[in-house]
């Protein structure tokens, strides 16, 4: 199919036409694209204009070569990156000083929890003592129970003050 | 007389450079910055466009590649990996950067028409350097009015000199496809070219040959 409009290629011979520019087309594709360019107007144009186009990129120049300086400049880079990097063993680090600061927040409410049981243990033996010494007259022993926690503070107290009682 | 070393014997060379670099020489790196610095700069500046900032996303290719070595394989050329990366650090870098294509509103004179148009012709070349920068200046400007893809295109291929297979494996596309974009890229830039000529060659702009033709 030919392009009506004179410069606009037929997109089948796009690829073709690139070829033919730059050279290097083998003979068969070169008799078909110069068999095709003599019937199609919008493909001789393109191609003009393809050609046209070489000469004005021409103008421009290639980027120079950066200079035998510009390896040491990445080195130098490099070596300024490498320094600036965590070691190795940097994560372990930071890790073991978390756990260190764990460490130390658990230590330090075991010690609060233990000074607080401290202050609540004078009332609490008093009730073992109590409960001990009243068992000791029927000749039976009893295992003394450590309260974990307030509530059961209360509960012995109550229990042990009930069995008094019904006594 | 030196002998000019085979294409095999330079592949094997850069093998044996990028198995010292993994070991971590850092003369054999030095080395192969040296080989290849050239036409990485040429892939940024066709890409980025902008030789001011080019200096430093090169350093940051090279920087990259040496971190990356290790896992560098070798199935593939050298060359074609460090491309990539350059390719991908580009993108990275405009898509930071949100930088977007210059735009020149203001049309040429009619002596910068004349000097073009004597320039591309051939019949006046520029005279001294100054005239040449300002040809060259030109020419950006006319780029700079294309899509970013075809500018790309026409400035790796002409200018910076990458051949249409390298750039299908640069740009990770099929190398027809490579050359139908060339080609309707070559069409726009003479378009450009024609509407600031105000010649009356062409009623008007022309669109490119795929979008009449769908």
């Amino acid at each position: 199919m030919n392009a009506e409009q004179k410069g606009t290629a037929c997109p089948e011979y796009e690829v073709l036409l690139e070829d033919h520019l730059s050279g290097g087309m083998d003979a068969e594709r070169a008799a078909k694209i110069a068999e095709h360019l003599k019937a199609c107007a919008g493909c001789r144009g393109a191609l003009e204009d393809a050609t046209a186009s070489l000469g004005l990129l021409r103008i421009a120049e290639p980027t120079p070569d950066p200079g035998p300086q510009f390896p040491h400049l990445v080195m130098a880079r490099i070596r300024a990156e490498r320094a600036e990097q965590p070691s190795f063993w940097q994560p372990l680090v930071s890790l073991s000083w978390k756990f260190a600061a764990t460490a130390a927040l658990a230590f330090a409410l075991l010690f609060a929890y233990d000074m607080r049981a401290a202050h609540q243990a004078p009332s609490l033996t008093a009730v073992s003592m109590r409960s001990a010494t009243s068992n000791d007259l029927f000749g039976q022993t009893e295992m003394v129970q450590v309260p974990a926690n307030r509530d059961e503070v209360l509960m012995m107290v109550s229990e042990t003050s009930t069995n008094n009682d019904q006594r | 007389m030196p002998v000019p070393l085979s294409r095999t014997a330079i592949g094997d060379a850069e093998r044996e450079l990028v198995r010292l670099a993994q070991g971590g020489s850092e003369p054999a790196f030095e080395t192969l910055v040296r080989r290849h610095q050239q036409r990485v700069f040429a892939l940024v500046n066709g890409i980025l466009r902008r030789r001011e900032d080019a200096e430093d996303v090169v350093q940051q290719v090279f920087l990259k590649v040496y971190i990356s070595l290790k896992r560098f394989d070798q199935r593939a050329a050298f060359s074609t990996w460090l491309y990539k990366i350059t390719v991908n650090e580009c993108w990275d870098y405009l898509r930071k950067k949100k930088v977007r294509p210059l735009v020149y509103e203001a049309d040429l004179s009619e002596e910068q028409v004349s000097r073009l148009d004597g320039a591309i012709s051939a019949e006046r070349p520029p005279q001294g350097p100054s005239e040449q920068a300002e040809i060259r200046e030109l020419l950006d400007r006319m780029l700079e009015k294309l899509p970013e893809e075809d500018q790309q295109l026409l400035v790796l291929k002409e200018i910076e000199g990458f051949s249409v297979e390298e750039l299908a494996q640069i740009l990770d596309i099929n190398v027809n496809t490579v050359k139908v974009r060339l080609f309707r890229a070559r069409a726009r830039i003479m378009d450009v070219y024609r509407r600031r000529l105000g010649s009356s060659h062409r009623a008007g702009p022309r669109p490119a040959p795929g979008e009449r033709k769908a």
